[in-house]
């Protein structure tokens, strides 16, 4: 790689760092395998870099988090090769409060607790839209970019994720 | 569009990825719809969970610095560095830094900014919880403006707009960017205003500045003395209205804090009054 190349990687991807590790910190649950996802991926973007050039309007942030993805998905596998995606039990925790007012459970002080099991536990698929969409804040067409799959799909993720969450939390 | 394809479109909404034209449809019908209005509020109170409640992640110091290490070491392996043309990859590099401080630190300005804009709407959302909205509930400036006394380190300027459509409803403590600020409440129809305020930075005066933020404006000025965020739900015509009554009377206020030979009893100096003339005149 050039010293040209070499500033461009570095002013084009490694601000994307932190982004890259808040997605691999919620893809793996844990801050070990996070770290060793995101060196690896930024080993394989320094690879490729020369080939990337932004087309097709990817953003560099797509693109490495894309990457970051993959890496992480795979580490997962790895892992523990018979875990299927934990799917939430929906008719196991749909029980809720009748009466609470759903907003003010949502601020209770024990939500802290209760949103980040209930992120945990939704399948992969839908954990990764909401944290590039609501901690990142990639538009639908970036997380596309990410995921590999249409902007409908996205959209219906998202929705789904998030009628997760409230069930979760009322 | 039937009801149920609304519901589905409230989520690109607030995204702000539902095309203009769908995004204006979809306005109207939950300005007539309560149950699509209900499906937003609980949409909203999610996110500013999450904002409040889900973290995100620095990268460790020590991974960063790996992996500049490993981009630079395959620098170095470079063959291609040419020594006849040394100083071109080095003035590249120098401009490609600049340009890459300048947008880090842009985008640092930014994060802070979005940072606090998030804080000041999910306060908003919050206070419109039950029993959240006011510490002391008046609609009478001499009870609410002594109410902060020894409950803040300055004393916010309070103002009733009742007579112009702006009730003042009362006011509370609040927590934004890591300090207690005022936030004092006023109502329209049945919107709700909040006003948060704090002691300005001694930096430029400015705004107003106007943003949007999933179905909420915001707008924020700076004056010599306070740092101004107005956040509500109200149309954005009605809002810049209220804010200019409120500049209007703040500024009419603020001077007497910089005249010292003010006098309470007899009235505002002539340079004052001349002052306010000049500001608030035609």
């Amino acid at each position: 790689m050039e010293s040209s190349e070499l500033a461009r990687f570095e002013a084009v991807v490694l601000p994307h760092l932190d982004a890259a590790y808040t997605l691999a910190r919620y893809l793996t649950r844990n801050a070990h395998d996070a770290e060793d996802v995101v060196q690896d991926a930024c080993l394989r973007a320094l690879k490729y870099f020369d080939g990337f050039r932004g087309e097709e309007g990817t953003s560099a942030r797509a693109w490495l988090l894309a990457i970051v993805r993959n890496n992480a998905l795979s580490s997962v596998r790895r892992r523990s090769p018979d875990a299927v995606a934990l799917e939430f039990d929906e008719l196991q925790h749909s029980g809720g409060v009748a009466d609470e007012h759903p907003e003010a459970a949502l601020l209770r002080s024990d939500a802290k607790e209760t949103l980040a099991r209930a992120l945990d536990r939704l399948a992969p698929e839908f954990r990764e839209v909401i944290v590039l969409r609501e901690l990142e804040g990639l538009s639908y067409k970036e997380i596309s970019d990410v995921a590999g799959v249409p902007v409908g799909t996205v959209m219906s993720r998202l929705s789904r994720a998030r009628a997760r969450l409230r069930e979760a939390l009322t | 569009m039937t009801h149920s394809s609304f519901e589905a479109q409230v989520d690109a909404y607030l995204d702000g990825e539902l095309a203009a034209v769908d995004a204006r449809e979809l306005e109207a019908h939950l300005a007539q719809c309560p149950e699509c209005t209900r499906f937003r509020d609980g949409r909203l109170a999610l996110r500013a969970a999450i904002a409040t409640h889900v973290p995100t992640f620095q990268a460790p110091p020590a991974l960063r610095e790996r992996i500049r290490a490993a981009a630079q070491g395959r620098g170095r392996g470079s063959r291609r560095f040419a020594v006849r043309n040394w100083w071109r990859p080095l003035a590249l590099a120098a401009s490609l830094a600049v340009v890459a401080l300048g947008s880090w630190s842009l985008a640092v300005q930014r994060a802070a900014g979005d940072r606090l804009t998030d804080e000041l709407f999910a306060s908003h959302i919050r206070s419109l919880m039950p029993g959240h909205l006011t510490d002391v509930v008046s609609s009478d400036q001499h009870t609410v403006k002594p109410w902060f006394n020894g409950r803040l380190d300055f004393s916010p300027p309070v103002f009733d707009f009742a007579g112009r459509g702006y009730p003042l409803l009362g006011g509370r403590l609040d927590y934004v960017d890591g300090r207690t600020v005022a936030a004092l409440v006023y109502g329209r129809r049945q919107h709700v205003i909040n006003v948060f305020l704090w002691p300005a930075a001694h930096g430029p005066t400015g705004g107003p500045n106007t943003r949007d933020r999933q179905g909420y404006h915001m707008t924020h000025w700076t004056t010599a003395d306070y740092t101004y965020w107005v956040v509500s739900d109200l149309g954005l015509g009605e809002l810049q209205d209220f804010a200019q009554l409120l500049r209007q009377a703040d500024s009419n206020v603020q001077p007497v804090t910089a005249y010292p030979g003010y006098d309470r009893d007899r009235g505002p100096a002539t340079d004052f009054a001349l002052r306010v003339h000049l500001e608030v005149g035609p």
